[in-house]
């Protein structure tokens, strides 16, 4: 059984600083990690190569200095793993990551099953494991809160959803996404971690990998970011409501309704 | 495997939106996909379709219309009653090809967030998650897509130049559904149907179970209900469960209260906790460290009931109420 | 926990390296220097847990891969609320083993990247999460042999910490080490009142920065609060001389000569 698992390096949001004027978070100089979301897909591909066998392949797209992720993905107990970097990736959006990623899956080879978090932290799409799905033409289920049984043709998963949850058959090879119920992700030990700095990570570029170079990077790619802005600010204007405990408490209900969150409920 | 996006911009027409079932029912969040819908197709000159996939919902229709549709399609089959990512990925790619939409919206729930970016790349299609603000440019037809990312602590507005269908998804809540008009009727009911080889290489589901339960994940909550340490102990927590059951909302609690053994540490909110982007937050009787507001100074609406009106929270808070949690939270319960 | 009789002695803390850090080789280089340093001058080494909810390597897997001694009345370990119960037991089980004796028993900083225990794992029922009395209870069934202590606040509700603390006590805490203060402290005072018989350790801050103080105790000090570390130590230490002194953020290269003079330990006495 081969299991691959994607991953992404992004920036930290747990030593995030607040600027005292405008109370958001200050972005620049925060450190990058592993997207919180991967650690489960790595622990759960870690946990079923444990159970059944195989091997954990840990891949991702990014800077050469995202090698560092996929070096924390061996510590937690994949076998091996690779970086697709190269200056022809960047400026990717989500078709065109997903794309690289299919293809760096393929050339990886026999791979059962993909393992993602559900999304990353930084662009939050969760578009990605699905993408993926769609570029390899193999099923997918997202959301997975739980593998009920893993052999080599079948999966079955239960996964999550606003009403409750579903219990779907997959047949393999395949793409989960997972989210945190699944799992609790391992901390490494010391020397498990000193034997990932020493590993070897290859980097594939585009034509280790056959990618089309007209279907990464830039221009490729369907959507295109126009402007960033900061988010509006707060309005600044706080309504007070007092007064005994009954009529506080109407005022509040009628705001409530008035902001539209007490119908459909 | 993959289309080629070789047929002209100007090819594509029409404002679609697929509906969001819920069981057989259809889910309020449509009429807000259909109230944002109606904008952008004034702006262009055209026409508002509803995309309904499920099973035995036809009474619906006359809602889809007055809510802001023109035309609707659709598929009344039963192997759609449970949602099949790649049975309806197959599908909609068959009708986009056919229809060519201009613009394609859909709800980013569980399901919307599974099959849409599955269906963008199926149809090489450019796909924006999330958005809060949706604009088009009447001429060129060119969707300005604006959403937060990095957890809400930036605004980005994206588009998609060259690919057709622009695909967006818009959270629950977020666009405002038109006030209903059950004078409209639509111009057109087309019935699809789902074709042999769309059913290849699907997956099975084998159960769905609804559970009624509160939004127990502070991450995916539309509203959250925090206590601090005011809270006193577990039981207050139990009063502010009351309140989040009315509004379909996630108790959350500050440090102190998981601290003193309260709250499971899940429902931490703040820098060692969760971190948290709402649309609406309601602090009861924290005071609003430094440590707590970096957790949820991203929602959209914050409100905080304390008997102190001069803590940071209450400072920062949209709606400050001063009070006793005690008395005012089981009050607003009776009330909602 | 005694050092030299007669003398004063420290607690000096010493931080782990951290899973995030690049240099991870060079650091417990750095960490095995401290430490042999701590150990030399007879003082008591503490280690921190994940200090900040920011995932480290533990302190006795530091010890044992860099091969350092033991001595189970100078070596003292923190440990928080946030782990996995095998790895709590793995942990428990390696220091018995190693000869650690003395734990410092706390709540500790969660982070998403950290386990953390639930009520049924330790045995603990009316409560909706694991505390440091949880903990400290468990571990004091389970593991009679080890010295376990407790963390103080006095920047918390007075009420709110001395009922908690009655816990840890009833729990089987039999020391106290308090949040860092920098001057004398009304509710530390009445903690010593209190509870005279069991030993209380005060953290002195040795950075000059304040607003890191700040953010460790959950209470903004004023950043224009006139302070220099090891004048405030001294005042500290004439203040309460009752007191051990537990030393965090100690800088080795400015400040760890001044603090082995204040414990008796002169300049030629710690060469070999």
């Amino acid at each position: 059984m081969r299991i691959v698992v994607c991953i992404k390096q992004v920036p930290a949001t747990d030593d995030a600083k607040i600027d005292p004027v405008t109370k958001r978070i200050v972005r620049e100089g925060m450190k990058a990690v592993l997207n919180p979301f991967d650690l489960y897909a790595v622990e759960e591909g870690v946990r079923l190569k444990e159970e059944f066998g195989g091997t954990v392949v840990a891949v991702t797209m990014g800077p050469p200095s995202a090698e560092k992720a996929l070096r924390e993905c061996l510590s937690l107990g994949c076998d091996e793993a690779y970086l697709l970097s190269d200056r022809a990736y960047g400026g990717s959006d989500t078709w065109a990551t997903s794309y690289a990623l299919a293809k760096g899956i393929a050339k990886i080879g026999d791979a059962d099953l993909v393992i993602c978090g559900k999304q990353a932290v930084d662009g939050d799409t969760a578009q990605v494991g699905p993408g993926i799905a769609a570029h390899l033409d193999w099923q997918q289920c997202t959301y997975v809160s739980k593998v009920l049984s893993f052999d080599c043709n079948e999966l079955v998963a239960e996964r999550m959803n606003e009403a409750g949850s579903d219990r779907v058959a997959l047949t393999l090879p395949a793409v989960l996404t997972v989210v945190k119920d699944i799992n609790q992700p391992r901390v490494p030990s010391l020397r498990s971690v000193l034997a990932s700095l020493e590993a070897e990570i290859p980097v594939w570029k585009p034509a280790d990998i056959g990618a089309d170079v007209d279907k990464i990077g830039l221009n490729p790619s369907p959507t295109r970011v126009v402007k960033t802005a900061p988010p509006p600010p707060r309005s600044g204007e706080t309504l007070h409501i007092s007064g005994d405990a009954a009529q506080a408490a109407a005022a509040l209900a009628a705001k409530l309704t008035q902001l539209g969150f007490t119908e459909g409920k | 495997m993959i289309l080629t996006n070789e047929i002209p911009k100007e090819a594509y027409r029409n404002i679609w939106i697929l509906a969001e079932m819920n069981g057989e029912a259809i889910s309020p969040v449509t009429h807000e996909l259909l109230g944002a819908a109606r904008g952008l197709a004034e702006a262009r000159g055209a026409d508002v379709v509803a995309v309904v996939l499920g099973s035995g919902f036809e009474s619906t229709v006359e809602d889809l219309a007055a809510y802001g549709a023109d035309s609707v399609i659709y598929a009344d089959d039963k192997r759609l009653a449970a949602y099949n990512d790649e049975l309806e990925a197959n599908l909609l790619t068959r009708l986009i090809k056919a229809y060519r939409p201009e613009v394609f919206l859909g709800a980013a729930t569980a399901r919307g967030r599974a099959l849409i970016p599955r269906l963008a790349v199926k149809t090489v299609s450019g796909l924006t998650a999330d958005c809060t603000e949706l604009t088009i440019d009447a001429e060129t037809g060119e969707l300005h897509q604006t959403r937060p990312a990095f957890g809400g602590n930036l605004m980005a507005t994206i588009k998609t130049p060259n690919h057709r269908p622009q695909m967006a998804t818009v959270r629950p809540r977020v666009m405002k559904a038109l006030d209903p008009d059950y004078t409209r009727s639509l111009q057109s009911i087309v019935r699809e149907e789902i074709l042999p080889e769309e059913t290849e290489n699907i997956k099975r589901i084998l159960e769905t179970v609804r559970e009624h339960q509160g939004a127990v994940n502070l991450g995916d909550a539309q509203i959250i209900v925090s206590g601090g340490r005011a809270m006193k102990g577990p039981e207050g927590f139990k009063m502010l469960q009351a309140l989040a059951d009315k509004l379909g909302a996630a108790v959350g609690a500050s440090r102190p209260c998981i601290d003193a053994g309260w709250m499971p540490y899940a429902h931490q909110i703040g820098q060692t906790g969760q971190t948290v982007q709402t649309k609406l937050y309601i602090a009861c009787g924290i005071s609003g460290q430094i440590q707590h507001l970096v957790g949820m100074q991203g929602c959209d609406t914050i409100i905080a009931i304390d008997k102190n009106p001069n803590t940071p929270l209450m400072q920062m808070a949209d709606v400050a109420v001063c009070g006793d949690v005690f008395e005012i939270v089981p009050e607003l319960t009776k009330l909602l | 926990m005694q050092g030299q009789a007669g003398k004063r002695t420290f607690e000096v803390e010493i931080i782990p390296p951290k899973h995030a850090s690049d240099k991870i080789p060079a650091d417990l280089q750095l960490f095995a220097d401290k430490y042999k340093r701590v150990m030399d001058s007879g003082f008591t080494v503490c280690i921190t847990d994940n200090a900040m909810g920011l995932l480290a390597f533990q302190g006795h897997e530091c010890i044992e891969y860099l091969g350092l001694p033991v001595k189970p009345e100078q070596l003292s370990i923190h440990l928080n609320t946030f782990h996995s119960k095998a790895d709590l037991v793995k942990l428990l089980d390696d220091c018995n083993a190693m000869g650690v004796r003395n734990f410092l028993i706390i709540s500790g900083d969660g982070s998403d990247r950290l386990p953390k225990l639930q009520p049924h794992e330790v045995e603990a029922e009316g409560t909706a999460s694991v505390t440091s009395v949880e903990l400290l209870a468990w571990i004091k069934k389970h593991y009679p042999q080890f010295k376990l202590g407790v963390a103080f606040n006095p920047y918390e509700p007075p009420e709110d910490e001395f009922e908690k603390m009655e816990r840890k006590i009833a729990a089987g805490a039999s020391f106290i080490v308090t949040q860092p203060i920098i001057e004398k402290n009304a509710i530390v005072d009445e903690l010593l009142e209190k509870y005279p018989d069991v030993p209380v350790i005060i953290e002195a801050w040795m950075s000059k920065k304040l607003h890191l103080l700040s953010d460790a105790v959950g209470y903004t000090i004023p950043e224009d609060t006139p302070f220099d570390p090891l004048t405030t130590l001294e005042q500290l230490l004439e203040i309460y001389p009752q007191c051990g002194f537990y030393l965090s953020i100690l800088g080795f290269k400015t400040q760890y000569g001044r603090v082995e003079e204040l414990a008796g330990i002169t300049k030629g006495g710690d060469a070999q």
